[in-house]
């Protein structure tokens, strides 16, 4: 079976748009049981077992997350940011089949928090599975440009 | 400004002390150059001529590791036309050479190669144009720290009674021995350095500020624990080890906080360093404390846990930083003047033969303003003297 360019980059913005509009319930639909969401710090090709990262999550964690932005004390998000995800340069890389896939975005993302406009870019690396006859996020590894600089609060997700 | 010994009173300090540029400038004179400041861990720079570069107030400096394992730490700054020398954060080099006109140093700060050095004539000396060292380096259970005052307090006079803390810290590993894992956790906020000192220590915000991070479990700590909040030697501790020990996992549970004025705070998993940068802004840059002597997932759990409670995507720490801000924006009200650390003054006692107050009480600050006030004017008592 053809891999479908489209379908993916429809997976993409859809699961942007999740973030922007807060629907985090649906957008942790998207990611398998066992897997993991992770913001390098200081590089890109670090080894998350021997260097500090700025996130990195299994599912339960990205839950527990999202629980505490819904609980209405998360003081650094109320009220929540503002968000516009921006995302482009959508390419399929080897190792890919019709089971397994791995993208490769870049994202603008652009934060308007207390009157003020704070803007991440970042590479993003998807790994999908299929699951029936949808995709599903085995990983997201978040590469922000600003990696390895002072980061100002970044109490949304990425 | 108002006179400096009038900003702090026993109970309350003034909104000059984090808005004015004036107290900031007098702050990078008196206080982060004069007194022990913080630098690196040992484990940072292990090896033979590794280095760490940070900052000593406004010094860019790089901290050293020379062939003989001593450690020393140079103001990185060519002595030439003036160029920062190292730009990474960490690294392993014999040499340091300024790419402007090739001005080469040794790693301990002696001037090597001078291009057609004829130019300078007879009188032009090389080593008196070494790197410039930091005057006092000196190191305590693994924490390196330095002092840009040649004479006066030792490291250990400086420490004081928190010595048994940072001893106690290393103590959770089975060898006594800790390092920190790669990398640093970096991060900034518009808002003073003092309230990142005076959050590290401060039990009384954390079922408010923090409850959507706290467990129940934890959140017990501050509702049902009796641990007690101290003033050590002008530094601050809150000790709750009431509710146990200092964890091997990190977790919130027993242990304590402990905050090295003016730039050190160690707590649970983590050592986290405050750099002011102005009035109104601040840098916090976070290692993670590895365990020798324990499983290594064990380890790796405590760094999955500071990721996400701390860093600048902490569940814990983005509140912090929020109220850093907002107290920024509030302070810059006129109309009320005085910040309020009244909690506890009439319920002070002494413990070990320190000033000590209940777990939500306000001790451990007004120590730490009281120590700010003696650096503060310390040097103004200097110049008075010297000018009768």
């Amino acid at each position: 079976m053809m891999i479908d360019q489209d379908t993916i980059e429809q997976f993409v913005y859809r699961e942007a748009r999740l973030l922007d509009k807060q629907m985090f319930e649906p957008w942790l639909d998207l990611f398998l049981e066992d897997a993991i969401y992770w913001v390098p710090a200081g590089h890109d090709d670090i080894d998350p077992r021997t260097h500090v990262s700025v996130m990195f999550d299994d599912k339960a964690a990205l839950t527990k997350r999202v629980g505490r932005l819904r609980s209405g004390f998360a003081y650094a998000q109320e009220p929540a940011s503002r968000i516009h995800r921006l995302v482009t340069n959508v390419v399929i890389d080897p190792p890919s089949d019709d089971e397994s896939l791995q993208v490769s975005t870049m994202m603008l993302l652009v934060e308007l928090s207390r009157h003020r406009q704070n803007i991440h870019s970042a590479h993003c690396e998807f790994s999908l599975v299929r699951s029936g006859d949808a995709w599903k996020i085995r990983r997201k590894k978040i590469n922000l440009l600003r990696n390895n600089e002072v980061l100002e609060s970044t109490p949304f997700l990425l | 400004m108002r006179d400096i010994a009038s900003m702090i009173r026993t109970d309350a300090v003034h909104r000059d002390v984090y808005t004015a540029p004036e107290v900031f400038a007098l702050e990078m004179d008196r206080i982060f150059d004069t007194t022990w400041v913080y630098l690196a861990h040992t484990s940072e720079i292990k090896q033979a001529n590794d280095y760490k570069t940070t900052y000593l107030g406004r010094h860019p400096v790089v901290v050293v590791r020379l062939e003989d394992g001593s450690i020393t730490a140079l103001i990185n700054r060519c002595r030439h036309r003036g160029p920062t020398l190292c730009q990474q954060d960490t690294g392993n080099s014999r040499f340091f050479r300024c790419p402007y006109h090739a001005w080469t140093y040794e790693n301990n700060g002696k001037l090597i190669g001078v291009p057609l050095p004829q130019g300078y004539g007879k009188t032009f000396r090389r080593e008196e144009h070494g790197l410039v060292p930091v005057p006092r380096v000196a190191v305590y259970q693994g924490f390196i720290f330095g002092c840009m005052k040649p004479a006066g307090p030792t490291l250990e006079e400086h420490l004081g009674g928190t010595k048994r803390y940072l001893d106690a810290y290393c103590a959770v590993s089975p060898t006594g021995e800790i390092d920190v894992f790669r990398g640093m956790q970096k991060c900034v906020y518009n808002g003073n350095w003092k309230y990142q000192l005076e959050n590290g220590v401060d039990p009384y915000h954390v079922g408010a500020l923090h409850q959507s991070a706290v467990t129940p479990e934890a959140m017990k700590i501050y509702k049902q624990g009796r641990g007690n909040v101290l003033a050590v030697d002008g530094h601050g501790v809150t000790d709750h080890t009431d509710w146990g020990p200092m964890p091997v996992d990190g977790g919130l549970s027993g242990g304590f906080n402990l905050v090295l004025f003016p730039n050190l705070i160690v707590l649970r998993s983590q050592i986290r360093t405050v750099r002011p940068i102005a009035v109104d802004r601040t840098e916090i840059y976070t290692n993670v404390v590895r365990l020798a002597g324990v499983d290594e997932e064990v380890n790796i759990r405590r760094m999955r846990d500071q990721e996400f409670e701390f860093g600048a995507a902490g569940t814990f720490y983005t509140d912090d930083l929020e109220i850093f801000e907002r107290t920024q924006e509030g302070l810059k009200s006129s109309a009320v003047e005085w910040i309020v650390f009244a909690r506890g003054l009439e319920r002070e006692q002494i413990i070990n033969g320190y000033v000590a107050g209940a777990m939500s009480d306000e001790t451990q600050h007004r120590g730490m303003y009281q120590h700010w006030k003696e650096l503060m004017t310390a040097a103004s008592a200097e110049t008075a003297v010297a000018a009768e």
